[in-house]
């Protein structure tokens, strides 16, 4: 009687934990998944002081990314079909933060060596993320795209959610701006941090 | 001699039901224990991909623990408690049925989840309804398909880009995935009734073979009593 008792009550309490656990874990994950990073508050036009010299006429793309974001591997998909879908107009920069206390190596990981296999794109290291302050992005996935005469004409994220490649806004309007399809857009961006509150300080 | 017949047949068919209900429970217990075994082997990939993949959320150069990882570790566990523990205590009940129905199919979803919504990690829904047909009640899988309906509905309605990608899908999208379900379950419902009906078949063999197995124990016992009387008469 008394292990029918306990029994029983251990199914009740595991009930409770099971509503419970779906219950909590997906309010979790959606406010993950859902909140964007920190917008870039870029200038207009490109930046003078940044070691990348765009070709005149060309569309140049700036993507941001941190080596080490998981989520950054879906803004690395997107951006590999903006690439198809654009042509040879488009140019492209992957610059890859890397902190210059860290022992270089630190950035080579799988989101690297992704970066590295898109067709037409140059990937360059970002001591510290100098170029990504010049830039004004602060986020992993942080895109940038400027027409020939320097102006920006798109910023923002390439993904619906964090870690979530497939058709989404961002991606769709920076394929349609390079196509003249639209003017400017802009898109919130979901990954990790690249430029923090704390180092922005220190800098 | 129509009574006894009838009496005879109401026999078998309730030693035919009772051989019928005895074997579905003895398979829904084993299908139980297999299912205990497959959350457990689902709960350790679970937290080997979320460490695989997305070990840390980083910021800058300082890196924490991934939300993926507490979500596999956690909330994986919070999933597979209840299950486990009806199929180990209350075997081969319908409760246990419908709790594992929905405990799988919620174990899809975080996989899903966890490998970043890939597309190929969906089939792992597909393959989780046919594990579900071998209980051969095809409720539990009416069960699974209103939890990735349901799954597939509230996220369409408070985030749908986890689920199609767009912010403003048409509201009827999530009958567009749970089709696909729909579509397998149509097989599947119609196995569960055809396994049932065989297993019905050869119990209701069964039943026969033992009630003339028990007719003929009657005759050779009445034969061996009429011989031994016949023996004491001729002695």
């Amino acid at each position: 009687m008394k292990r029918r008792a306990l029994i029983t009550t251990s199914l009740v309490v595991a009930g409770l934990i099971w509503t419970g656990t779906v219950g909590a874990m997906y309010q979790a994950v959606r406010r993950f998944e859902t909140t964007p990073g920190r917008g870039a508050s870029g200038t207009t036009m490109w930046p003078v002081r940044s070691r990348i010299v765009p070709e005149r006429n060309r569309w140049t793309l700036v993507m941001l990314i941190h080596p080490h974001c998981s989520c950054t591997r879906a803004s690395l998909q997107e951006l590999e079909r903006i690439i198809e879908m654009s042509g040879p107009s488009l140019q492209t920069y992957v610059l890859v933060y890397r902190p210059s206390d860290f022992q270089e190596g630190w950035e080579k990981t799988e989101t690297f060596e992704a970066a590295k296999r898109l067709q037409r794109a140059h990937v360059l290291v970002d001591p510290d993320g100098r170029e990504a302050r010049l830039f004004g992005g602060f986020t992993s996935g942080q895109t940038f795209l400027y027409d020939g005469e320097g102006a920006l004409r798109f910023a923002g994220g390439v993904t619906s959610l964090r870690g979530h490649a497939g058709v989404n806004r961002g991606s769709m309007d920076v394929v349609d701006i390079v196509r003249a399809r639209a003017r400017q857009g802009t898109h919130p961006v979901f990954g990790c941090a690249i430029v923090t509150t704390e180092s922005e300080q220190r800098q | 001699m129509s009574e006894i017949v009838t009496e005879r047949d109401s026999v078998i068919d309730a030693r035919a039901a009772a051989i019928r209900d005895e074997q579905l429970h003895a398979r829904r217990v084993r299908v139980d224990r297999m299912f205990v075994w497959l959350f457990l082997l689902q709960y350790a990939a679970g937290i080997v991909g979320a460490l695989t993949v997305s070990p840390y959320a980083w910021e800058g150069k300082v890196h924490t623990i991934h939300l993926h990882v507490w979500v596999a570790v956690i909330g994986g566990a919070g999933i597979i408690i209840l299950p486990i523990l009806l199929a180990i205590f209350r075997p081969g009940t319908t409760l246990t049925r419908h709790v594992i129905a929905a405990s799988q199919m919620l174990s899809s979803a975080l996989l899903i989840h966890l490998t970043g919504g890939r597309i190929e990690t969906h089939f792992h829904v597909f393959g989780s309804l046919a594990f579900l047909a071998f209980y051969l009640d095809w409720k539990a899988l009416i069960t699974a398909t209103v939890v990735v309906a349901g799954d597939h509905f509230l996220r369409g309605i408070f985030w749908p880009e986890s689920v199609y990608g767009v912010a403003n899908p048409e509201w009827w999208r999530f009958l567009e995935h749970a089709g696909w379900v729909a579509f397998e379950d149509v097989f599947l419902i119609w196995a569960c009734v055809m396994g049932r009906r065989e297993i019905a078949e050869s119990a209701s063999r069964q039943a026969q073979v033992e009630h003339l197995s028990e007719l003929e124990q009657l005759k050779s016992a009445a034969l061996e009593m009429a011989m031994s009387e016949l023996q004491v008469a001729s002695a």
